[in-house]
């Protein structure tokens, strides 16, 4: 049996009074969570990688000369151990050399961790309990900095394209680790094939008004002899006021057999 | 690291001139011959700002006078915006002077990638708005 105990105008204006004086506390919590943050808004491209109008030719002369990034599978520069060695040359006799043939599939983007290397410009969308990674290919990352856990091994959750990531901030920097990532070729076959069980560890930071910049640490027994470091460094992109998201709604990229070619336009 | 570490990749075709960003695309390269730049006039049937290509079809008239048409690979849409350009930038109908890579093996329907465009005014393509988000 309950007892009903009548809200006086008194009584009534206190609850009310305290009920707002959490929303505001809450309020001020969020408006606090936020201002510690810092501002990474705006639109950003790894530095050397922007490209002409043919999507190929560097902007600058002596990103021509760059070494390719380790985060694919042309890099001289990864300590791949013999399994690995022989991943990579699997993928290039089957490809006679030209793995990038291998996306006539369609992959609609660079995947994880390639994307933190490529051309395609990126916003960081940071908030209190997530930063949030996207580029115009639809390539997705969600960094959790609630405080949470990776997904529970025992839950059986298989790899993705972007894997799994939870991260936390020390002052200014992310510092994001990521599990769970499918074999990055898988995805797009120019990215270097690191297993399904390779462990990534990132810190990144604004260190001025124009640049962000980190590394990203891969640990990956099964394909690499040690702990290989890629250099991480973004700029903003030029004249990108906005970022147009869209599909992928014209692929002409046909293959005969030893070349891509250009289908004819529909009209 | 070093230069070599980019040029020296066996297999690849166009290994001499991919490097960093340049090895990044929707496909590979190597359908193009980077060591051929070919200019043509013509008139501009329709531009597709695209993913994941944008294409330029130009109708341009051969030694014998006769009109065909050309598929001009471009990069896709985000790159093109980066340099300025935008889906209103060129017209059907505008007179364009391109140099192109032609394809490697050219069929009856006419192909390359596109490495710069002038436009009737003689000027390039695109306009650099200055504006970032």
């Amino acid at each position: 049996m309950s007892v009903r105990v009548p809200l006086t105008p008194v009584a009534l204006l206190a609850v009310t009074l305290a009920l707002g004086a959490c929303s505001r506390d809450r309020a001020d919590e969020h408006v606090a969570a936020f201002a510690r943050l810092p501002d990474w808004s705006g639109v950003w491209v790894a530095d050397g990688t922007q490209v002409n109008i043919d999507g190929l030719t560097p902007t600058d002369p002596a990103a021509a000369a760059a070494p390719f990034p380790e985060t694919m599978v042309f890099s001289q520069d990864i300590p791949w151990n013999d399994a690995g060695r022989a991943k990579v040359d699997a993928v290039m006799a089957a490809t006679h050399g030209d793995p990038g043939i291998n996306n006539r599939s369609g992959a609609g983007g660079w995947g994880y961790p390639l994307m933190m290397s490529g051309p395609a410009p990126m916003q960081f969308i940071v908030r209190p309990e997530v930063t949030l990674i996207v580029n115009p290919y639809r390539d997705l990352r969600l960094i959790y900095t609630d405080g949470r856990e990776h997904l529970p091994a025992e839950e059986g959750w298989p790899p993705t394209t972007w894997g799994d990531s939870v991260g936390h901030w020390e002052a200014d920097t992310l510092v994001i680790d990521t599990i769970g990532v499918r074999e990055p070729d898988d995805y797009q076959g120019i990215a270097a094939p690191f297993s399904a069980q390779a462990h990534y560890s990132e810190r990144l930071r604004r260190t001025a008004p124009n640049r962000i910049e980190g590394e990203m640490v891969v640990e990956d027994p099964a394909t690499l002899t040690k702990p290989m470091m890629v250099k991480l460094a973004y700029v903003p992109a030029a004249n990108m006021d906005r970022m147009i998201y869209d599909t992928f709604t014209n692929n002409r990229s046909g293959f005969d057999g030893e070349f891509n070619t250009i289908e004819v336009p529909e009209k | 690291m070093n230069k070599k570490n980019c040029r020296a990749f066996p297999g690849l075709v166009l290994a001499g001139t991919l490097c960093a960003g340049t090895a990044l695309a929707h496909h590979s390269p190597a359908m193009f011959d980077d060591k051929q730049q070919v200019t043509l006039t013509g008139t501009v049937r329709v531009f597709q700002w695209t993913n994941p290509h944008c294409y330029i079809q130009l109708q341009v008239r051969d030694a014998d006078g006769r009109e065909e048409e050309w598929s001009l690979e471009m990069g896709a849409p985000v790159y093109l915006q980066q340099q300025g350009w935008r889906p209103a930038t060129v017209k059907t109908g505008d007179q364009l002077t391109v140099t192109i890579s032609p394809l490697r093996k050219q069929g009856e329907h006419k192909g390359g990638l596109l490495l710069n465009a002038i436009g009737a005014d003689g000027k390039p393509l695109g306009k650099p708005t200055g504006k970032t988000l």
